[in-house]
């Protein structure tokens, strides 16, 4: 579904990544796993186009959106993006900012945005707070809400950064049993997260990065269980006690 | 002594309040009005500019602001007062548009200011949500950022119209038919000091005093509505 050829990215002059080549499968959830500034994140971003990689391709579906003449709102569209810091916005009710790209971008007219936003409230426990502004929210709420508004675009892909890292504990679950609810549903998933029991139960694949590269990957049983690298076994024995 | 005062101050209204009021105050509200309105036009376009990918005139709008702000509005004044009819002899520019181009100018540079921080102090990932959702760049500006950026810059502009309001006094230097004007008339038609300037500071401060105190409660009735 997308595929990344060696792409490089620097910030400056910091080599975030250092060639990067993946190929994420149709309904595939890949969690990617690593130190901080190791370009999991960097990564993910490249994959919307949110970073352009100086050097490398990506491919849609075996279309190249990396060229030079690709309409990368066009392309966005198919993909859903939940931010760290949820980034709902603050000057719209809740069903506004499910309703407004649908609507914006002609996916959808006003009535069906809104029949949706409905369906799509109920499912993560918020309906009630259809007509509230987001600074009535809690931090799991907000990021539920993040979640939803994505969905509201019914993307064919589900990028999440780091869902979870900037919800207090106890909000933590919450926003992972929708991520949960996507993924049984077979919604195609890439998640950079720092959850390793989460991602431990519902990826496909596991991806360890360090130092811009994927320096090991494979089922989470395996990477979990029985890493081969000794990079990624240090890291492990730090986040899991 | 203060009896005379007040004598003179009501015989001075009496007489010379056409002055004051008429030619003074309307003027005074134009050349603000002017400057503001044609300010906040170029000065949105020089926001624009700032924010866009065109190096060269970025730094062309960068200067141009470093020096409206670096110099004395006083000397900008003198500048276009004296020069833009030699520049351009066939617009055939009164004083008075030559005082008010240098104010709007003068203006611009502050509102582009205004704008740019206000539109700055919308968190980055405001923008990127709407990106990611597929918006363009200027749908996300349009429907994203600016009614977010709106809230920073309205107040500010508010301050700038009561600013702008106090400095449209330096056209006087040019007798240009401003409040500060109408005291220089008075005062040379009766030789009195007090109390036209008494007369004229209280008009400029009940102008400011209202201004402000509506750009307050706008600020607040903008708070409440997050």
């Amino acid at each position: 579904m997308i595929k990344t050829v060696d792409l490089h990215k620097s910030f400056g002059k910091l080599h975030v990544l250092k060639g990067v080549s993946e190929h994420i499968a149709p309904q595939e959830v890949v969690s990617i796993i690593g130190p901080s500034g190791s370009g999991k994140s960097t990564f993910l971003r490249c994959l919307n186009l949110m970073e352009v990689p100086e050097q490398g391709q990506i491919f849609l579906d075996g279309v190249e959106i990396t060229g030079k003449k690709v309409d990368v709102d066009l392309y966005r569209q198919r993909m859903g993006m939940v931010f760290q810091q949820f980034n709902v916005f603050p000057h719209l009710t809740v069903e506004k900012n499910i309703t407004l790209a649908p609507v914006l971008l002609k996916k959808k007219t006003s009535a069906e945005a809104k029949e949706m936003a409905a369906v799509l409230l109920n499912k993560v426990g918020l309906y009630d707070k259809l007509n509230e502004h987001p600074s009535r929210l809690s931090g799991g709420q907000k990021q539920r809400l993040a979640i939803v508004r994505a969905l509201a675009m019914e993307p064919e892909i589900m990028l999440f950064d780091e869902p979870t890292s900037a919800l207090d504990p106890e909000m933590v679950g919450e926003v992972l049993n929708v991520i949960k609810g996507l993924v049984t549903e077979g919604m195609t998933t890439v998640i950079v997260t720092h959850e390793m029991g989460f991602a431990r139960e519902i990826s496909d694949r596991v991806l360890f990065m360090d130092d811009g590269i994927i320096a090991e990957q494979g089922p989470p049983e395996q990477l979990f269980g029985n890493s081969q690298n000794p990079r990624t076994k240090e890291f492990l024995s730090k986040v899991l006690y | 002594m203060f009896d005379s005062m007040v004598q003179n101050f009501i015989l001075m209204i009496e007489k010379y309040w056409k002055v004051f009021l008429v030619t003074g105050l309307t003027g005074t509200l134009e050349l603000t009005a002017i400057a503001v309105a044609f300010g906040i036009l170029f000065g949105s376009i020089l926001a624009l500019i700032r924010r866009s990918n065109i190096l060269p005139l970025r730094w062309l709008v960068a200067i141009y602001i470093e020096i409206i702000r670096g110099t004395p509005l006083l000397l900008q004044l003198y500048l276009f007062y004296f020069m833009l009819p030699q520049w351009l002899p066939m617009l055939e520019l009164s004083k008075f548009a030559c005082v008010a181009i240098a104010l709007s100018l003068n203006s611009a540079a502050y509102v582009s200011e205004v704008i740019r921080s206000g539109i700055q102090a919308v968190d980055r990932g405001q923008n990127e949500a709407a990106r990611c959702l597929g918006l363009s760049h200027v749908q996300s500006m349009l429907y994203i950022v600016m009614p977010q950026a709106i809230k920073n810059i309205l107040p500010a502009l508010g301050n700038e119209f009561v600013m702008m309001l106090k400095e449209t006094s330096l056209a006087s230097t040019f007798l240009i038919g401003d409040l500060m004007t109408s005291y220089k008339l008075v005062n040379g038609a009766t030789y009195l000091v007090l109390e036209p300037l008494i007369f004229v500071g209280i008009i400029y401060f009940v102008m400011t005093f209202i201004i402000s105190k509506l750009v307050g409660l706008f600020e607040r009735r903008m708070a409440k509505g997050d």
